[in-house]
């Protein structure tokens, strides 16, 4: 019984393949976040969940068929799509679901200290650069891959590192002491790390995965070295493009706010800007 | 660990190299007979219509015989994508003195018209030979191998077949066998060495 994705030496094609660990994780996931993610305020609840579904959504398709089979045991460049799918654009989409009810118990005075932690730029940048450097390593990527409990904990370890990244900058305000410019400095300080790994991918004169180079071909134009330089251009081309909005994002957020606490100040104009 | 013992001894062997004595062919990545076969003799056709005998057309030259069919799913591709890569970073020189040549062990389906293109689609001057099923089975018994079987029924039907590469030195001899797993920094580190070791023309 196949319950996660990972690598087996079936030849590739387009059959519909079931992972039933994968909608179990997910349904737990959405059961979690209804159960214990939301804010008691209604119109909160609403934004919280419009946020966080769409990061579920990424992250089952990152993980059940056709994307997680064939990134789990055929092309490197699917097992770097999913990298990117599960550590960089699905964690601050589930967090924004989260920041409501974390905003709500940072004004109840109840929130941990775990979280305090989490929120501190070195470990972000610690444990999201460890992971990202230890699961790219070709023995470890060659050893778990080839196991479905291996390549549930790369799986796991992704989506934790993306968390990990991602809560320093989008943290409620007051759980740790970044500015929003610090924010944005974090953020693409993140960026530069994963150049190592990407350099390797798409440089590398010969193919650094035992499991892809020998792989059973998935579309024959793709040779494992192609598949390995796509592999490389996905973590940087798409990859960084997605930190790159967070931090405009950050900083358009930033600049609004400024302009209203301008606003504010002035006298004779409580809240709102001149009209002309 | 494996791939690092196996750079550590490639990297010690080439050393050796530098010194001017031959590589040690228990040190190469292919796994070395027993004792040494001589070169295969059979006669097939090339893709092209042409006669092919193949101890006459590779006499004296480093040959690289594989058995196989275009519509295998994994062990094929795979094993001619990793020699077409490696041989296209060869000097020229290094490259003329090698063949590789790609006998089918499905006639039926491999018809010169399927061979041609999808070998070329590895490396123009692999070499495809197709025959009768009678003549491909004399061709592997003749490279010291078990024949091909077909399994299953109808169009999707498999063959299964040897996955080994077998190396046919210039001294007109087979040496070495390369199993299915083979690397391409490994055939990078060794083919090189093979010339070295055995000499070989260039044509």
């Amino acid at each position: 019984m196949t319950w996660w994705c990972a690598a087996t030496t079936l030849p590739w094609s387009w059959e519909w393949r079931a992972y039933p660990g994968v909608w179990v994780f997910v349904l737990l996931l959405l059961a979690g976040f209804a159960q214990f993610g939301l804010p008691s305020d209604r119109a909160a609840r609403r934004k919280a969940w419009g946020w966080f579904l769409p990061g579920l959504l990424l992250v089952w398709a990152a993980l059940d068929w056709p994307i997680g089979t064939l990134g789990g045991g055929y092309l490197s460049s699917f097992h770097s799509l999913q990298y990117v799918m599960l550590a960089l654009a699905a964690p601050p989409l589930m967090l924004l679901g989260l920041a409501p009810l974390m905003t709500e118990r940072r004004e109840a005075g109840r929130i941990g200290r775990p979280a305090r932690i989490a929120a501190h730029p070195a470990t972000g940048l610690v444990v999201h650069n460890l992971i990202v450097l230890v699961t790219h390593f070709p023995s470890v990527v060659d050893q778990l891959m080839t196991s479905q409990v291996g390549s549930l904990v790369i799986d796991l370890a992704w989506i934790t590192g993306g968390l990990a990244l991602w809560w320093p900058a989008l943290a409620p305000v007051g759980l740790n002491r970044l500015s929003s410019p610090l924010r944005m400095g974090y953020l693409f300080v993140q960026t530069l790390p994963s150049m190592f790994p990407a350099a390797f991918l798409t440089f590398a004169e010969y193919p650094l995965y035992r499991l892809y180079e020998l792989a059973p071909r998935a579309f024959d134009l793709l040779t494992p070295a192609y598949d390995q330089q796509l592999a490389g251009l996905i973590m940087k081309v798409v990859g960084d493009p997605i930190i790159w909005i967070g931090i405009a994002t950050l900083f358009f957020r930033w600049a609004n706010a400024e302009r209203r606490a301008d606003v504010e100040r002035q006298p004779g104009l409580p809240g709102r800007p001149a009209s002309m | 660990m494996t791939d690092r013992r196996g750079a550590l001894a490639s990297l010690i062997l080439l050393v050796g190299c530098a010194g001017g004595s031959d590589p040690d062919p228990d040190a190469l990545h292919g796994y070395r007979l027993p004792s040494a076969t001589p070169r295969p003799e059979f006669a097939l056709t090339t893709v092209a219509g042409d006669g092919f005998d193949f101890a006459e057309a590779t006499k004296g030259r480093l040959t690289l015989l594989f058995f196989g069919y275009t519509n295998c799913p994994d062990v094929c591709p795979a094993t001619m994508a990793n020699l077409g890569a490696v041989l296209g970073k060869l000097t020229g020189e290094e490259r003329r003195r090698i063949d590789v040549v790609f006998v089918t062990t499905d006639p039926d389906r491999d018809r010169p018209e399927v061979l041609g293109p999808w070998l070329a689609r590895f490396d123009r001057d692999f070499v495809g030979l197709v025959g009768s099923i009678d003549e491909v089975i004399a061709a592997q018994r003749a490279s010291g191998i078990e024949a091909a079987v077909k399994d299953g029924e109808g169009e999707g039907y498999t063959v299964s077949h040897a996955a080994q590469v077998i190396v046919v030195s210039p001294d007109d001899s087979v040496h070495l066998h390369y199993p299915f797993g083979t690397r391409q920094a490994e055939w990078a580190s060794d083919v090189p060495r093979l010339l070295r070791s055995f000499g070989g023309s260039a044509r």
